[in-house]
C-alpha cells in the first residue's frame, strides 16, 4: 500500500517533468509578452509579470498584417493537407493493397527524397518556378510543402492499411465492386484513423515551413506567418515586446487549433500503432 | 493497378526533387559564381577544391556530431516521454496530446524564445541555475564551440522529440499485450520487459524513424543558422551551414553544388549501409508482401 | 439658393464622370516602379508608404510600388530574381551588395543622377565613394548610418569617471565599471554584421582603416590591426559571457537594463525609448583613439538605391521618385522612419526642418547632434582610399571581420596569429 503511494508520487513527479520540460517555454513566451518593455528587458527577469499590457498585441495588430499571415498559412497549409492526403492515401493503397514488382523499391525511394539539403534545391526550384510564372504565389508553396510531408505520410499510413484483413477486399470484390469502391467504402473507413494523422502531420509540415516561403513569395500579400514573424525583428534594432507577442501570436492559432483536433492527431496513430 | 496509383506520388517527387537534383549536378561541374552567372565545364575542378579546403572535413565531422548528438538526445528525450506517458495517470490522454506541442511550432519561435531564455542579459535559465546555486556567474551557452553545439542540439531536440515520442508510442501500442503478461508470470523486471520485449517490438518504428529521423536532421538548416551563424568560429558550421555559405556568401554556386554532392553521396552511402544492415525482418515482409 | 445645388451636384458629376473617364487611360499610360527594400519593422514599411500614396497622387503618370524584402534573404532573392526576370526596378542597397547584382550586369550606371542630387542637396563625401567603381557611380545613396559609443551617464557618473578618449583611459574605466553582475562594456564576438562592424571601429581607431594597398593586394595583416584585435580581446573580458550570440538588439538590451555600462552602436532611439529609458541617463561619445592615430573616426554605412530597369521611361519615373524624396520636406520624413538610425547624407538633409521636428529627435536632439557630427567621419571597410575593390563583397558576406573577432575573443587565440589567420581567409575568399 505505502509502496503503491510512493510509486504513484514518483508517476506523478515524472508526468509533471516531462510536461514542465515541454510547456515552460510556451508559458516564457506568452507571460513575457504581456510585460511591459522595461519588465521584459530588466536585468533579473520576473517569473510571474508585474505589469500586465496588451500593448504589443495591440501594436502588432495595428502595425503588421498579422491577420493576412494567418490567412495565408490556413490556405497553403490546408491546401497541401488536402494533395497530401489524396496522393499519400492513393499511393499507400496501391505499395501495400495491390501488390507489384519493384514496389519495395518505389517505397524505399520515396523516403529518399529527405537526402538533399533544402537549401540547395532551392535555386534550381526558384528558377523552374519562375518559368512557370509560379514566383509569389500560394500554389508554390502547396507543391513544395507535399513533397517534402508525403513521403513520411506514406510510411506513417503502412500500419492502418497492412493491418486490413484482405478477406474484406476480396469479399467486395466478390460482390462486383471497383478498386475505387473498395479503397472509398472499405479500405479509408478502417483506415481513417490514420488518413486524420497525416491529414494534421502535413497541416503542421506546412504550417512551420520558413525557408521556401521566405525565399519563393516576393509580396507582403502572399507572405505566411513565420515569415511575417521574421519580418518583425528586422536589422539594427529589436522591439523585443512585439517580437514576443508576434512569437504568442504565431503560435497562437496552432495551439487553438489543435485544443479541436489534437487528440485525433495522437489518437490516430495510437490507435493504428505503427509498423514498418 | 498498383502502380497507377503510386504514380501520381512518384511523377510529383520526380517533378520537385528530381529536376533540381539533375540541375544541381551540372552545376558542380561548372565553375559558377553568382546565382545566375555563367559558367564554364570545368571537369572535376570543383570537387577538388572543395575537398582540399580547409571547410570541408572539419564540416562533414560536424554533421556527423550534429546527427549523432541529436539522434542520441531525442532518443532518449523520445523513450523517457513515452515510458512516463504510457504509465497510467489521470489526464494521460491530455498529457499525450500536449507532448506534441513543440513539434507545431515554427522554427523562428522556437529559436527565439530558446536564445532569449539562454541569454545573460535577462536569461530565465541562468537566472534559475544562479538561484539553485548550480553555477556561480552566468553561463554563454552560445559563446564557446561546444556549449554552443549542445545548446544547439539541445533546442533542436527540444522541437523534434515530441513526434518521435508519440511515434513510439504508437508502435508500444502495436505490441501484444499477452507478451507482457507471460513475462509478467515469469517474473521479469520492469527493465528486463523493457529490454525483451519493447525494444524488439519497437525495431520496426525505431528503423524508419533513424533512417527518416537522420534524414532530417542532416539537413537542419534553420536552427543552426538563425542562432549562431555557423559560429562560434566555425564550431557550428555543419554541412548545410557550410553548402549556403559557399553558395551564397562566397558566391561559389558551383563548388557549393559540388559540396552538396558529396554530401548527398555521403548520405546516400549511411543510408543504404542503415537499410542493408539494420532493415528488420525484411524476408518476412518480403512473403507477407509476395 | 435652389439653382445652385442643382449646379453644384452637376458639376461634381461631371468632375466624377471625367474622373471615370480619364482614370483607366491614366492607369493604362502609367508607368509602374516596384522598389524593393528591406526596412521590415512595421513602422518603416508605413512611412515609407506614405511617401509613396503622396507622390503617387502628385504624379498621375507614375505608380510607385512597395515590397519589403528582409536583409537575410535578399542575398539569395535578388540573384535569383535577375535570372527569373522579374527583378524590381529600384532596389536598396548596403555598398558590399552592389558588386553581387552588378556581376549580373543588372546594375545601371547613375552618375548623371547622382551628380544633379548632389549639386541640389550637397552629398555628404562619405556618400558616394562607397559606390563609386571602374570609374562609374553604381547607386544613389540615401542614407548614412554611423556608430558612437553609447553608455549610461549614472553608471560613469557613480564610478567618477570622464568619458575618456584615449585607450589607456577607455581601458580603466570599462574595467572599473565592471563588477557584480555589471560589465563595463557590451563587444559582440558572434558572426555577424554587427560584430565586422564594431571590429572595424577598433582597426579605424587603431589606424588600421584601409584593408587593401593601393594595388589591390590585401594589408590587413599589420601592426596596427594586431593592436586593435589585442584591445578587442583584452576589453571584451569584461563583456557579458553571451556576447558570441550578440546582434545588435542584445546590445541594447544590455544598455538599456543597467548590464552593459556602454556599447558600440547605432543610435538606437525607437528601442531605448520604447524600453523605458531616460534621456537624460543616454550619453554618447566618438570611440577613444590609439595613440598616435591620426584619422579616427567611425564606421558608416551609407545606403543607396541601386536602378535595376534598363527602360528609359522607368529610369526616368524612378529618378523622379528619388527626387521627391530628397526634397527637404520629405526627405525628415524618409529618415525619420527609424529617428537616429537613419542619418541624412545631404549637407540639405542636415538643416531640414522635417528632420528635427520628429518628437523622438527633438527629444534625443543633443545626443544626435554628436553622432551626426561624428558621422562625418564615417568610412567602411573595403572603401577607403578612394577605390574600391569589388573582391569586398566576398570579404564583407562570409563577415570575415567579425570570424577574425571570435579567434581571439572565443579561442583566445594571439592576436598577431589571428590576424595573420584572417589574411589568410580573406586571401581564400578572394582567390
Amino acid at each position: 500500500m505505502n509502496e503503491g503511494k510512493r510509486g504513484r508520487a514518483v508517476r506523478y513527479l515524472l508526468v509533471i517533468l516531462v510536461m514542465f520540460f515541454i510547456i515552460a517555454p510556451f508559458y516564457w513566451i506568452y507571460s513575457s509578452s504581456l510585460k511591459v518593455s522595461t519588465e521584459i528587458v530588466a536585468q533579473s527577469p520576473t517569473l510571474f509579470p508585474e505589469s500586465i499590457t496588451f500593448g504589443h498585441y495591440a501594436n502588432l495588430l495595428s502595425s503588421s498584417d498579422y491577420p493576412i499571415y494567418l490567412t495565408n498559412s490556413a490556405i497553403v497549409s490546408f491546401a497541401t493537407m488536402v494533395i497530401t492526403v489524396v496522393l499519400s492515401t492513393s499511393a499507400a493503397y496501391g505499395l501495400y493493397r495491390l501488390p507489384f514488382p519493384g514496389r519495395k523499391t518505389i517505397y524505399r525511394l520515396i523516403l529518399l527524397a529527405y537526402i538533399f539539403p533544402g537549401s540547395l534545391l532551392l535555386i534550381p526550384l526558384y528558377v523552374m518556378l519562375s518559368r512557370l510564372n509560379l514566383l509569389d504565389t500560394q500554389l508554390a508553396l502547396v507543391i513544395i510543402n507535399v513533397t517534402f510531408a508525403a513521403p513520411f505520410s506514406v510510411w506513417l499510413l503502412k500500419a492502418f492499411f497492412a493491418s486490413i484483413p484482405f478477406e474484406l477486399e476480396e469479399a467486395a470484390s466478390l460482390d462486383g465492386a471497383s478498386w475505387l469502391q473498395t479503397l472509398l467504402l472499405v479500405v479509408l473507413p478502417l483506415a481513417s484513423p490514420g488518413v486524420a494523422s497525416v491529414a494534421i502531420f502535413a497541416f503542421i509540415t506546412s504550417w512551420t515551413e520558413y525557408m521556401f516561403a521566405s525565399v519563393l513569395i516576393i509580396s507582403d500579400a502572399n507572405r505566411t506567418l513565420p515569415v511575417g514573424l521574421a519580418g518583425i525583428i528586422g536589422q539594427y534594432v529589436i522591439d523585443w515586446g512585439l517580437l514576443l507577442a508576434g512569437a504568442g501570436a504565431t503560435t497562437l492559432p496552432i495551439i487553438l487549433l489543435f485544443v479541436l483536433i489534437g487528440r485525433f492527431f495522437v489518437n490516430g496513430l495510437l490507435e493504428g500503432g505503427v509498423k514498418a | 493497378m498498383g502502380i497507377f496509383l503510386v504514380a501520381p506520388l512518384v511523377i510529383w517527387l520526380v517533378a520537385t526533387i528530381a529536376y533540381p537534383i539533375f540541375s544541381l549536378i551540372r552545376l558542380s561541374f561548372l565553375d559558377v559564381g553568382v546565382i545566375g552567372t555563367g559558367g564554364e565545364f570545368v571537369g572535376l575542378d570543383n570537387y577538388q577544391r572543395v575537398l582540399n579546403s580547409r571547410a570541408f572535413w572539419p564540416s562533414m565531422g560536424r554533421s556527423v556530431v550534429w546527427v549523432l548528438g541529436n539522434g542520441l538526445l531525442q532518443t532518449v528525450l523520445a523513450f523517457v516521454a513515452a515510458l512516463v506517458l504510457n504509465l497510467p495517470f489521470r489526464g494521460r490522454a491530455l498529457a499525450r496530446t500536449w507532448v506534441i506541442l513543440p513539434w507545431i511550432v515554427p522554427a523562428v519561435v522556437a529559436v527565439i524564445v530558446w536564445k532569449w531564455m539562454l541569454g545573460t542579459s535577462g536569461g530565465v535559465v541562468n537566472m534559475i541555475l544562479l538561484r539553485l546555486g548550480l553555477i556561480q556567474e552566468q553561463v554563454g551557452f552560445f559563446s564557446t564551440g561546444n556549449t554552443a553545439m549542445a545548446s544547439l542540439v539541445g533546442i533542436n531536440s527540444w522541437r523534434f522529440f515530441p513526434l518521435l515520442t508519440i511515434i513510439i508510442l504508437a508502435g508500444m501500442q502495436g505490441i501484444p499485450k499477452d507478451r507482457y503478461d507471460a513475462a509478467g508470470v515469469d517474473g521479469a523486471s520492469a527493465w528486463q520487459r523493457f529490454i525483451n520485449i519493447t525494444i524488439p517490438g519497437l525495431k520496426p518504428v525505431l528503423f524508419v524513424m533513424g533512417l527518416v529521423g537522420t534524414l532530417w536532421s542532416v539537413n537542419i538548416f534553420d536552427v543552426i543558422y538563425l542562432v549562431t551563424g555557423g559560429g562560434p568560429s566555425r564550431a557550428t558550421l555543419t554541412m548545410p551551414v557550410l553548402i549556403y555559405d559557399m553558395a551564397f556568401l562566397q558566391y561559389r554556386l558551383g563548388r557549393a553544388a559540388a559540396a552538396a554532392v558529396l554530401m548527398a553521396v555521403a548520405v546516400t552511402i549511411f543510408t543504404v549501409a542503415f537499410i542493408y544492415f539494420l532493415a528488420p525482418g525484411s524476408e518476412e515482409e518480403d512473403e507477407e508482401w509476395g | 439658393m435652389f439653382s445652385k445645388y442643382p449646379r453644384t451636384l452637376l458639376a461634381f458629376l461631371l468632375v466624377a464622370i471625367l474622373a471615370f473617364a480619364l482614370a483607366p487611360a491614366q492607369a493604362q499610360d502609367a508607368v509602374e516602379i516596384v522598389i524593393w527594400h528591406m526596412e521590415q519593422p512595421p513602422q518603416r514599411v508605413e512611412r515609407v508608404q506614405g511617401l509613396i500614396d503622396e507622390f503617387n497622387a502628385a504624379n498621375p503618370g507614375i505608380v510607385v510600388s512597395q515590397d519589403v524584402q528582409s536583409w537575410g534573404e535578399i542575398y539569395t532573392k535578388a540573384p535569383a530574381s535577375v535570372v527569373a526576370g522579374n527583378a524590381p526596378d529600384i532596389l536598396f542597397a548596403i555598398p558590399d551588395f552592389t558588386p553581387i547584382i552588378r556581376e549580373l550586369g543588372a546594375v545601371q550606371a547613375v552618375d548623371d543622377f547622382v551628380a544633379e542630387i548632389d549639386e541640389t542637396h550637397g552629398y555628404l563625401d562619405v556618400g558616394i565613394e562607397p559606390y563609386t567603381s571602374d570609374g562609374q557611380v553604381w547607386a544613389i545613396p540615401l542614407w548614412n548610418m554611423a556608430h558612437a559609443i553609447w553608455y549610461n551617464v549614472d553608471d560613469l557618473e557613480e564610478a567618477g569617471i570622464e568619458e575618456p578618449t584615449t585607450w589607456d583611459e577607455w581601458a580603466s574605466a570599462v574595467e572599473a565599471l565592471t563588477g557584480e553582475g555589471r560589465y563595463g562594456i557590451g563587444l559582440p564576438a558572434n558572426r555577424n554584421l554587427y560584430t565586422d562592424q564594431v571590429v572595424y571601429n577598433f582597426m579605424i581607431n587603431a589606424g588600421a582603416s584601409a584593408l587593401y594597398n593601393d594595388d589591390g593586394s590585401l594589408r590587413f595583416n599589420n601592426e596596427q590591426t594586431v593592436r586593435a584585435l589585442d584591445f578587442y580581446s583584452q576589453l571584451s573580458q569584461y563583456s557579458p559571457p553571451d556576447s558570441p550570440s550578440w546582434a545588435w538588439g542584445e546590445a541594447e538590451v544590455c544598455l538599456g537594463s543597467g548590464t552593459c555600462a556602454m556599447v558600440n552602436q547605432f543610435a538606437f532611439l525607437r528601442s531605448y525609448e520604447a524600453n523605458g529609458g531616460d534621456p537624460a541617463n543616454l550619453g554618447v561619445m566618438p570611440m577613444p583613439v590609439d595613440e598616435g592615430v591620426e584619422d579616427p573616426g567611425t564606421i558608416s554605412y551609407v545606403n543607396a538605391a541601386m536602378i535595376l530597369t534598363d527602360d528609359a521611361a522607368k529610369q526616368e519615373a524612378a529618378y523622379e521618385f528619388l527626387r521627391f524624396i530628397f526634397q527637404p520636406e520629405n526627405y525628415g520624413l524618409f529618415l525619420n522612419m527609424e529617428p537616429g538610425l537613419f542619418l541624412p547624407i545631404t549637407e540639405s538633409g542636415f538643416e531640414s526642418e522635417s528632420y528635427w521636428s520628429d518628437p523622438l529627435v527633438v527629444k534625443y536632439r543633443e545626443q544626435l547632434e554628436t553622432v551626426l557630427d561624428y558621422s562625418r567621419s564615417g568610412r567602411l571597410f573595403g572603401f577607403t582610399g578612394g577605390q574600391t575593390f569589388p573582391s569586398i563583397a566576398r570579404i564583407s558576406a562570409q563577415n570575415l571581420l567579425s570570424q577574425v573577432g571570435q579567434l581571439v575573443v572565443v579561442d583566445g587565440m594571439g592576436a598577431t596569429e589571428a590576424a595573420e589567420e584572417g589574411e589568410y581567409l580573406m586571401m581564400e575568399a578572394i582567390e
